[in-house]
């Protein structure tokens, strides 16, 4: 990378309020080192002990999510096999944005999931979380299919998601939590 | 039969003190695969809770992942049998005060079983 690459990329996420960014191969101990460097930055900025544990929460559904996902469908080319993830302050808001290739076949189940979690207010994320609860979801790689909800319930708006399409009838599946 | 699983940075300690008839979860929970994680403590579960009289939870975790929530709940629901049966089981379920989302979590507990649940404040 060229320095003026990195000047851009360093001007990029300094105006972005980026505290993490992340690419490449989500494995449990880099999710769990991320983890614990966002706990203190965490600890340095929030003074609010539930805000903090809100942004770690969410930060570590959205990447357990990934990981799950990834392990199940063991794609084999190095781009879809990784995923990025971001951290932000904005003002007293902050931000966990995510990205991960997607199987063309699972958008439709994972949109329908996306709405049904935007669409529901507190009380509904209640309702939701306890039926997923009791439900018996488990898949082999670790998933209770709780962490969307869960990530929902601890958002100051609505998630924001889009899929951008990629080779091979796949799409680029970014989504957005404001805590 | 003895249960003592160390804490790690993102599992609990889970131990079992016979002499207190004590289960004790203390530290945190986001485990790469909770299912897999906590399969030897409801294991542990299936086989001793049959031969006890008696057994008291006591749960003190800052924080729980989704799927640990869920596993929770699998403890939870097999101390429920044992209570059915005739066992006396109960819960502590510790958490702190300046954690407002850890009280919620302890209620949606307590609203799921039949058993003594005692929601235990902790100056925080």
């Amino acid at each position: 990378m060229t320095p003026d690459q990195l000047s851009r990329i360093r001007e990029e996420i300094t105006r972005e309020g980026v505290m993490i960014c992340f690419n490449g191969t989500f494995v449990h101990s880099i999710i769990e080192e991320l983890g614990n460097a966002l706990r203190r930055y965490l600890q340095e900025q929030e003074e609010q002990k539930s805000a903090a544990l809100d942004v770690f929460s969410v930060y570590i559904e959205q990447a357990q999510n990934i990981r799950n996902y990834l392990a199940r469908k063991k794609f084999t080319d190095a781009t879809s096999a990784s995923a990025i993830i971001v951290i932000a302050r904005r003002g007293e808001r902050y931000v966990v944005s995510s990205g991960n290739v997607v199987d063309g076949e699972d958008q439709a189940a994972l949109t329908a999931q996306l709405e049904q979690v935007r669409s529901a207010d507190a009380a509904e994320l209640r309702k939701l979380f306890k039926e997923k609860l009791r439900s018996g979801t488990r898949d082999p790689a670790g998933g209770a299919g709780m962490g969307l909800i869960e990530v929902a319930r601890r958002c100051a708006e609505p998630l924001q998601y889009a899929f951008h399409p990629v080779e091979g009838g796949r799409s680029f599946f970014c989504l957005t939590a404001v805590i | 039969m003895e249960l003592n699983i160390p804490r790690t940075n993102a599992t609990p300690e889970i131990r079992w003190d016979s002499a207190s008839g004590t289960l004790a979860i203390t530290g945190e929970s986001y485990p790469e695969n909770s299912f897999d994680f906590y399969e030897p403590v409801l294991e542990w579960l299936r086989h001793s809770l049959p031969t006890l009289a008696r057994l008291r939870l006591e749960v003190s975790v800052s924080y729980m992942n989704s799927s640990s929530i869920k596993c929770m709940l699998d403890i939870l629901d097999a101390m429920g049998e044992a209570h059915a049966a005739g066992a006396a089981v109960e819960a502590v379920w510790s958490y702190e005060t300046d954690n407002p989302r850890a009280l919620d979590l302890a209620e949606e507990f307590r609203s799921e079983v039949l058993f003594p649940f005692v929601v235990n404040p902790v100056g925080g």
